[in-house]
């Protein structure tokens, strides 16, 4: 209890009527801790307590001192100095200006407390400057430094923004996508080195990071987890158990937020699943259902993978995995087991190869074979040469290239599918020119994109797979034909009052085609460089709709497409004449002056009427 | 027996007790009031302010606050007696005398309440 005072008068209030007054006090809301904020004063003034009384005392005594030393005035009458005298002295000694002996010239017996105050007060002076340079370089005192700077600039981020608990390869990555959307987030993350890096790397927003526990709500809530403009939390560290704790403090904190977290295990995503209701997102497992997509619907799967890289995007090559056959899966960890099971599920048979004996006893597992893989005695006993596919998953990236090596040599013709587990190890496997590799970050850096980026992108990464592959290719040649090989950008477009001003009477007529709102404001016959991907109109999602489309109010437009169509299109929303002519060809006058002009040709009554009224 | 809070009661006492010494006797004849008791006062307010630096409790901002008082009353004290003593033509009169003293009186009431908070703080101190 740091208040006394206060618990005296609490417990006399509670003597007087202890019904209500002893009941709690409410619970805290999300625990901003507001004296965490002003800790730097709180320290320097405890640290320089020592060198502060220090000064003092130096600076009594001298003084004291002077006023006591007898001296002689200019006549040579005994004459004692005042403290004010005294003082000047001092002040202007201690600070080494300087400006000799006043009123009159000391005496020897002043002259020799003088020195003892000079040798005195400059001793002061240095221990107490010291003691404040030693004080800034202290790391607790930047640690406070750097957190009160943080919270100030969290507090002041007026924009939506989410918490990125967690700046790995994958929050990096994330990072730099959400980055490039101009939207603005804040991070925290355990290791210094990780915000130093963030510090140094070039956004072009600032990115206010803090070097903390992500376990500890209270640096959650200094992130800003009790703000209001806090849109999302993402909880993308290394350790699971971390990103549970993130996702349990979200859910009991601030239940409204959405939450996205990674997970390694089917277990610890269903721990997370008990709060709320996270968005959990675990690479072995999609990797495993982006390996089932891939051999059953390659173009829809090399789609998804295109949209999901983000603007500029290069179009993924088209991947063949085999559709039948027997597949060899090594190293049967987390990502084995996920994607044995899945490609089990697909109908596709799996041999597995493993070298712990005890790790697949639970399985009732006839295609287990226990041994190293990279022994060629072993991929031979799995069944290599008869296998159409090769998957090297284990948790070691030397490992996995020599078992891809290996497996290769005993059967050129595999469809061979690749962990990577380190960044470093990039070029290896680009140069191994493995046909699919898994990077379990990246998998996590572009779903949780895909779900941040537009909530209308996420719907329709979850719809394309039931269009069939055929419209999947369909629609990458479109796209391509469209834009080129690189993907633009994507933005959503509400067809409201607001967004869409200008189109308020077009689509109330009932007879408003998509095609006519993507033609050219300059050139009506030429079309924008745009494709709508997805309408979402009361809940139901149209997947590529065509020209002949009838839009209503309040739809919800995905569109991908050039910079330039964006802005042009935006004049069309909000402009009336261009709307105008882009719908009908008619061109009408912008200007106010100009219209009066027409429609007095045109129409002199109304015009007339009212100018009279 | 904590050597900390033995300094600190030390000075927060001898604070108000210089002061009141100081104060004590007729307000405004300069001879009952020592000028090297006000310079100790003002000193060992100081430390006492020091001491009090960083103490992030309720109690602690009040032990300030009033330390803060007292010292700004005080060097407004000795800077009156300063100004009489160097720079006035009319030297310490009667009516300045009583003006030094009824500031440090004003200290002494500041000093007074910072020892009714230790007393507080003492009285509120339980054990286990």
């Amino acid at each position: 209890m740091g208040n006394p005072l206060l618990l005296v008068w609490w417990r006399l209030l509670a003597w007087d009527d202890d019904g209500r007054r002893t009941s709690r006090p409410p619970p805290p809301e999300v625990a901003v801790p507001h004296a965490e904020a002003s800790a730097p004063v709180f320290l320097v003034l405890r640290r320089m307590r020592a060198p502060l009384i220090v000064l003092i005392v130096v600076f009594a005594v001298s003084v004291l001192g002077l006023t006591l030393v007898p001296g002689e005035d200019a006549a040579g009458r005994p004459w004692r100095m005042g403290f004010f005298d005294a003082f000047y002295f001092m002040s202007y000694t201690a600070t080494t200006i300087g400006f000799g002996e006043i009123p009159y010239p000391f005496t020897p017996a002043q002259r020799m407390w003088a020195m003892a105050s000079i040798y005195l007060s400059v001793i002061g002076w240095a221990y107490a400057i010291g003691s404040l340079l030693a004080l800034l370089q202290d790391r607790a005192f930047r640690a406070a430094l750097a957190l009160q700077h943080v919270t100030r600039k969290v507090s002041r981020l007026g924009e939506p923004f989410l918490l990125v608990a967690g700046y790995g390869r994958a929050g990096e990555l994330l990072g730099h996508a959400l980055d490039r959307l101009g939207r603005r987030f804040v991070v925290l993350d355990h290791a210094n080195e990780r915000i130093d890096d963030l510090e140094l790397d070039s956004f072009h927003a600032d990115i206010p990071a803090l070097a903390g526990d992500a376990r500890d709500p209270g640096h959650l809530a200094v992130m800003g987890l009790g703000s209001p403009s806090c849109e999302a939390v993402v909880a993308l560290t290394d350790d699971d158990e971390a990103n549970l704790a993130v996702v349990m403090a979200a859910a009991l904190l601030r239940p409204e937020l959405p939450v996205i977290a990674r997970a390694t295990s089917a277990a610890m995503a269903e721990r997370m699943r008990a709060f709320g209701s996270p968005t959990v997102v675990d690479p072995f497992d999609s990797y495993g259902d982006h390996l089932c997509l891939a051999s059953r619907a390659p173009a829809t799967y090399r789609l998804l993978t295109w949209l999901e890289g983000g603007p500029g995007a290069e179009l993924p090559a088209l991947g063949h995995p085999p559709r039948e056959g027997r597949w060899v899966v090594c190293g049967y960890g987390r990502l084995g087991r996920s994607l044995a099971a899945d490609l089990r599920a697909e109908g596709l048979a799996v041999t597995v190869v493993d070298p712990g004996p005890g790790r697949a006893d639970e399985d009732a597992d006839d295609d287990l074979v226990v041994g190293d893989g990279v022994d060629p005695d072993v991929l031979a006993r799995a069944g290599v040469r008869t296998a159409v596919g090769f998957v090297a998953g284990t948790d070691n990236d030397t490992t996995n290239l020599s078992l891809v090596a290996a497996a290769r040599r005993a059967n050129p013709g595999l469809f061979v599918s690749a962990r990577q587990n380190r960044p470093a190890s990039a070029p290896l496997f680009a140069a191994m020119a493995v046909d699919t590799l898994l990077v379990p970050t990246e998998v996590v850096a572009r779903e949780v994109y895909a779900q941040l980026a537009t909530p209308l992108l996420w719907r329709f990464l979850r719809e394309m797979p039931r269009q069939g592959d055929a419209w999947a290719a369909e629609l990458v040649e479109r796209l391509t034909a469209l834009c080129g090989r690189h993907l633009e950008g994507l933005w959503t477009l509400p067809l409201t009052p607001r967004a869409a001003p200008a189109l308020g009477s077009w689509l109330a007529g009932g007879d408003a085609r998509l095609g006519d709102l993507l033609r050219n404001p300059d050139d009506r016959d030429r079309q924008l460089h745009a494709l709508v991907l997805l309408v979402v109109r009361d809940g139901q999602a149209t997947l590529t709709p065509g020209a002949d489309f009838l839009l209503a109010p309040g739809d919800e437009l995905l569109l991908t497409g050039w910079a330039a169509a964006r802005r042009a299109l935006t004049t069309t929303l909000t402009v009336d004449s261009v709307r105008e002519y882009v719908v009908s060809g008619n061109r009408v006058p912008a200007g106010w002056l100009w219209r009066r002009l027409s429609r007095d040709t045109r129409a002199p009554e109304p015009a007339a009427g009212r100018r009279r009224g | 027996m904590n050597l900390e809070k033995v300094v600190f009661g030390f000075f927060v006492v001898l604070a108000a007790t210089l002061n009141f010494g100081f104060f004590l006797g007729d307000i405004d004849d300069p001879t009952v009031h020592n000028r090297y008791e006000l310079f100790a006062a003002v000193v060992v307010n100081l430390i006492a302010t020091v001491l009090k630096f960083g103490d992030r409790t309720q109690l602690g901002a009040v032990h300030l606050a009033t330390s803060l008082v007292a010292d700004l009353q005080l060097i407004a004290a000795a800077l009156l007696l300063g100004y009489a003593a160097y720079i006035s033509t009319a030297g310490l009169t009667a009516s300045t005398t009583a003006s030094i003293v009824s500031l440090s009186g004003g200290a002494l009431l500041a000093n007074l309440v910072s020892v009714v908070l230790l007393v507080v703080e003492t009285a509120s101190f339980h054990r286990g």
